[in-house]
């Protein structure tokens, strides 16, 4: 039996509050962080030339930091 | 909702600089909208997938599907994303500083709700993590190896886990094992493995 997280769940039956959503985001990076380390945003994708043209080159805007969540 | 919410929502997506909280916000507004007209959005894709994950993985678009089986008609859609002083249409504009996209009828096989959050501007639909991952495993193999489509994957795999997310994992099997995908055997050694990396009890373990 693996234990209860450490964050509020995203269910299955009912709504997350956007409050409790925004507690587990840390806890949610550093766990994906620990499975598949870094940020693997696709390199291209048929959309780039608008996305590029919107974020500077970019394909998004740049994600925040773990530590900063 | 009233043009003047309306108006201090886009000022706050707008200046939203977190891509993910940006994606979430938009998406509040834009299901508030089109339920207003009848027509409920999930979001779905790498979005719905970085909203579930934090996985640091979409780009900087918004992909929706509708759940009911019909959209809007044109005139009514390009109205509604006027609102929002949306660019572009019928089936993408640009929104607050991102795009959106509405591709049509979700393609869902779970028989799990939606996952749902309630968004600061009113609830928000999300894919059923059960499809998300077992469509994931079958990106990541087939037709060739793809590491983005593990990595996200692996992520779903590890946080539902670790219960940051609930997911059935009966019925991820129950997916996996419909002619669309015949991935199970790929679904379990994925989550064996994560499982086994975390130190955590795998739900496919055999003993």
């Amino acid at each position: 039996m693996n234990l209860p997280s450490k964050v509020p769940t995203i269910p299955i039956d009912g709504c997350i509050s956007y409050e409790d959503w925004l507690k587990g985001r840390r806890h949610r990076r550093e766990i994906s962080q620990l499975v598949s380390p870094g940020i693997i945003r696709r390199e291209s994708s048929s959309k780039d030339r608008r996305l590029k043209a919107l974020y500077h080159g970019e394909r998004g805007l740049p994600f925040t930091p773990t530590e900063k969540l | 909702m009233d043009a003047e919410n309306i108006k201090s929502a886009l000022a706050d997506i707008t200046a939203e600089q977190d891509p993910t909280i940006k994606s979430l916000k938009l998406a509040s507004l834009c299901s508030t909208l089109w339920g207003e007209q009848g027509v409920e959005l999930v979001v779905v894709g790498g979005s719905a997938i970085e909203i579930l994950t934090e996985g640091a993985y979409a780009s900087g678009d918004l992909d929706l599907c509708h759940v009911n089986r019909a959209t809007l008609p044109i005139r009514q859609r390009q109205e509604i994303m006027g609102q929002l002083g949306g660019k572009g249409g019928p089936r993408n504009w640009r929104v607050a500083g991102m795009y959106v996209d509405v591709l049509g009828p979700v393609e869902s096989f779970a028989r799990t709700p939606f996952r749902r959050i309630r968004g600061p501007y009113g609830e928000v639909l999300v894919m059923k993590a059960e499809d998300l991952l077992v469509e994931r495993v079958l990106v990541s193999v087939y037709p060739g190896e793809n590491p983005v489509a593990r990595k996200c994957a692996r992520d779903l795999a590890g946080l539902a886990l670790d219960g940051a997310v609930s997911m059935n994992w009966e019925e991820v099997l129950w997916v996996a094992n419909l002619p669309e995908y015949r991935n199970v055997k790929e679904c379990k050694t994925l989550v064996n493995e994560v499982a086994h990396e975390l130190a955590l009890k795998s739900p496919y373990d055999s003993d």
